[in-house]
């Protein structure tokens, strides 16, 4: 058995992996959508669909595509 | 326990009140690592209150924690072999099971150590991914009462763990959490602490079990008060609200634990915590991962540095203010707390 380093200092310790660039795009996205347009389900779809910033396929969201990409990435 | 457990640094002298104050009190859990730290079928060997232990977890993720001593000639088990159940020292071979007990002496069968407990091995409790270990002294062995702390069971609440490793005495890290008013300052350029008045009245508040010391005139602005409590382990809650951008769902909570390392190092625990649920809640967990979790460990990183800056004596020489009466609050309940057991010792 390897002695653990010390100190321990991870900046990230809940990613399951590296961010993608879809991701990272949605997060900033959406960090400016409850910034300016509200906290209500409805704000957020609207306004990620007047920025153009779509889900995976390419389709404007929907309430329902919205919460189903959420729990994917929130899981 | 056994009386052979390994008590402090120095065998066979019980700890002095300094020690205790130094190296962290008994008799009550403390977190020691996080439970992904220990993968099923794994050994790690850790330092906690200053003494060397060796957390083993079974390939079915039962996990034990034995001191580090094998009972034959005191080499460290750590350097063993895990055998599934038990670890076999490297020196001599002479296996002991997840209780403590002698299971083996391969070479010389049927010696007298075999069948007995001779390894001192702790109660752990795996708590939102931490372990958790009670260290009782030779009086208290049975563990005391753990309370869970309330925002790690509420189902209605989500937590991450943050975990991480300070070259700080102990005590610091929690006198840190327990003077809100450094927020406004040392943290003033984050992402959540920017805002608040730079001047406030702080009180101390009592409850059942610890207390709560915070603004007289400003709350849910900055970090504006803290609880302290003492439900079996000692840990804070605090609230920090968060900005617009992180979504619906209020501010954002932390539940912090420290662990005793050595006199000089820290294993810090911070859950950060929301109360959000549904499509709020996984949002809130994907920013989270995404984008906010980098910027608390920025805030992290201040405490960090300005506590590892601070002069060995900072404690001994200094010019206290109203602003500091939770923190001399808590130097005298551990003070008065490490003078017990070091009497009872």
């Amino acid at each position: 058995m390897t002695t653990a380093p010390w100190p321990y200092l991870d900046v990230h310790q809940s990613r399951t992996h590296e961010p993608t660039p879809y991701e990272l795009k949605l997060a900033a996205t959406l960090e400016e959508v409850f910034t300016k347009d509200g906290h209500e389900l409805a704000d957020v779809v609207r306004g990620l669909n007047a920025r153009q910033v779509h889900a995976p396929d390419g389709a404007p969201w929907t309430e329902e595509s919205f919460r189903t990409e959420m729990k994917r990435l929130g899981a | 326990m056994t009386p052979s457990t390994p008590l402090s640094t120095t065998a066979c002298t019980a700890p002095s009140a300094d020690d205790i104050y130094a190296t962290g009190l008994r008799n009550q859990w403390h977190p020691v690592v996080p439970s992904r730290f220990v993968a099923p079928g794994a050994m790690r060997r850790v330092t906690v209150l200053g003494e060397q232990w060796l957390l083993f977890r079974r390939s079915d993720g039962a996990l034990a924690m034995l001191a580090d001593r094998c009972p034959h000639r005191g080499a460290p088990l750590s350097l063993g072999k895990h055998l599934g159940d038990r670890v076999a020292c490297w020196y001599h071979g002479v296996e002991v099971g997840t209780d403590g007990t002698v299971s083996s002496v391969p070479g010389l069968p049927g010696c007298n150590l075999e069948g007995r407990k001779l390894v001192a091995s702790l109660p752990v409790r795996e708590v939102g991914g931490a372990v958790l270990a009670y260290f009782g002294d030779e009086r208290h062995p049975e563990p005391v009462d753990l309370a869970l702390p309330d925002p790690l069971t509420d189902p209605d609440a989500d937590a991450f763990l943050c975990y991480a490793e300070w070259n700080v005495p102990w005590r610091y890290a929690v006198e840190n959490l327990l003077d809100p008013m450094h927020g406004a300052f040392l943290h003033h350029e984050s992402h959540t602490m920017y805002d608040g008045d730079t001047t406030a009245k702080f009180r101390i508040r009592e409850t059942g079990r610890g207390y709560f010391f915070e603004k007289t005139d400003q709350r849910g602005v900055n970090f504006d008060w803290v609880e302290l409590c003492r439900t079996g382990a000692d840990w804070v809650d605090l609230s920090i609200p968060y900005p617009p951008s992180a979504g619906p769902g209020g501010p954002f909570g932390i539940v912090g634990m420290v662990c005793p390392v050595d006199r000089e190092r820290t294993g810090v625990f911070f859950w950060r915590y929301r109360r959000v649920q549904d499509w709020q809640r996984d949002t809130w967990r994907f920013l989270y991962r995404t984008v906010i979790e980098e910027r608390h460990w920025e805030v992290l990183e201040q405490d960090r540095v300005m506590l590892e800056a601070m002069p060995a004596d900072a404690d001994q020489r200094e010019n206290l203010y109203q602003h500091d009466l939770g923190v001399v609050r808590l130097r005298r309940l551990y003070r008065a707390q490490a003078e017990q057991q070091a009497a009872a010792g």
